[in-house]
């Protein structure tokens, strides 16, 4: 069996507090939820009025479009989003 | 992030041109990632073809195509230059039966088809579902686009339809999604021996076959100038002995021309006697083409019946 490598990132808390400020950035009205699932996996629930008359792909893209940058890469913080819900207040 | 203008230009002229795209892991016949394999065959058992970028072997597209749509993961599906969503969103589309729609596909009538499957195949299909089944995953029939079966254990959606299932399996749930459904009815599946151990057979009456074709049939066929694609699969010494006018040695440069044609596009294959152009037409059907005739008696028939001219050997 091939031995893994885990090189130790920022804590989860702290790339949490990442996605946050970067989908406040896009959604300054939003309520945001973001939960640390293991290194690198998070789930994600934003209520906002902008996601009303949008469609699922829509409205996903919206939170997405925000958090690109911690998604991108070979070794990005953000490995993967396990769930995103988006909600109308 | 920002998106480099020719990476963002090359993007939008591959899903300009092509009507159905799909930003994937690996290519349609070997996917690299399950999410991947998932969206391939739901896309295979609706299209007979769609283009596919791997994104493994295209970095620069794997990082700006998640900018471009602003969508984080890969596969990634785009129809007629719009963006469709990722696996869960497509398999949800599947289901509910807007996926028809976004492809601009009628919506499948749903049939109940009938499956035989034989006491051997029961037992084996039961003996897989107990070793491998739980948390919900069902035993799935998928028949795609050119007629190729699939077996597999899967969780249950809301468009799948049951199978009828009659012989030594009746009783057994068999699920189909619709459009596996509609190619379907008069299935049997049993168990044949291979030389890499025992595998399930599925003998589907709905697959195109090879279709057989008379040398006289052939000559008013070419007389009347129909659109049609006369191979000839004999070695290049054969041919130069005799040949009939207007067949196209079937070379490797040839061959992957065919592949390249519409699959309704009508192949008529030939050799000395009939034997190794009905094989080279059974690999045609294999590859999804509909109507692929063997010339019966081959080139041998045609100098007795029709041209005494071309030379008999």
């Amino acid at each position: 069996m091939a031995l893994q490598i885990i090189n130790a990132g920022p804590p989860p808390e702290e790339i949490a507090e990442q996605i946050r400020a970067a989908i406040a950035g896009a959604l300054p009205d939003a309520l945001i939820d973001v939960r640390p699932q293991g290194p690198g996996h998070f789930e994600i629930t934003v209520t906002d009025a902008a996601f009303e008359g949008l469609n699922r792909v829509k409205q996903q893209q919206l939170v997405y479009g925000a958090i690109t940058e911690l998604m991108a890469g070979a070794n990005p913080p953000v490995h993967a989003v396990d769930r995103l819900e988006c909600l109308v207040p | 992030m920002s998106l480099d203008e020719s990476v963002r230009q090359e993007i939008t002229d591959t899903i300009e041109t092509n009507e159905v795209v799909l930003f994937m892991k690996g290519n349609r016949r070997s996917p690299q990632c399950g999410f991947s394999a998932t969206v391939v065959g739901i896309l295979d058992s609706m299209l007979e073809t769609y283009h596919t970028v791997d994104v493994l072997s295209a970095p620069h597209i794997r990082d700006g195509i998640k900018t471009f749509s602003s969508w984080p993961t890969i596969p990634q599906l785009y129809v007629k230059g719009e963006f469709v969503g990722g696996c869960d969103i497509v398999q949800e589309m599947m289901g509910n039966g807007e996926l028809y729609d976004a492809l601009g596909l009628e919506p499948v009538e749903v049939v109940q088809p009938k499956i035989t499957v034989s006491d051997v195949a029961a037992q084996a299909l039961a003996g897989a579902a107990a070793e491998h089944g739980g948390g919900g995953r069902e035993l799935h029939l998928s028949v795609d686009a050119t007629f190729q079966a699939h077996l597999s254990l899967a969780p249950r959606t809301p468009a799948d339809v049951e199978a009828i299932v009659e012989g030594g399996g009746a009783g057994m749930t068999l699920l189909l999604d619709p459009m596996s459904a509609g190619r379907a009815d008069g299935i049997t599946i049993d168990v044949a021996d291979t030389p890499n151990g025992q595998a399930f057979k599925v003998d589907n009456p709905n697959a195109p076959r090879v279709q057989q074709m008379s040398v006289s049939d052939l000559k008013r066929s070419i007389d009347a100038g129909e659109a049609i694609e006369l191979l000839d699969v004999r070695t290049p010494e054969e041919r130069a002995i005799a040949a009939i006018p207007g067949a196209v040695l079937l070379n490797e440069t040839e061959a992957a021309r065919i592949e390249g044609l519409p699959r309704d596009t009508k192949l008529v294959l030939h050799c000395h006697h009939g034997g190794r152009s009905q094989q080279a037409a059974e690999q045609f059907v294999s590859l999804g083409f509909t109507q692929v005739f063997n010339v019966v008696g081959g080139i041998d028939a045609w100098s007795q019946e029709i041209d005494p001219d071309v030379p008999r050997y």
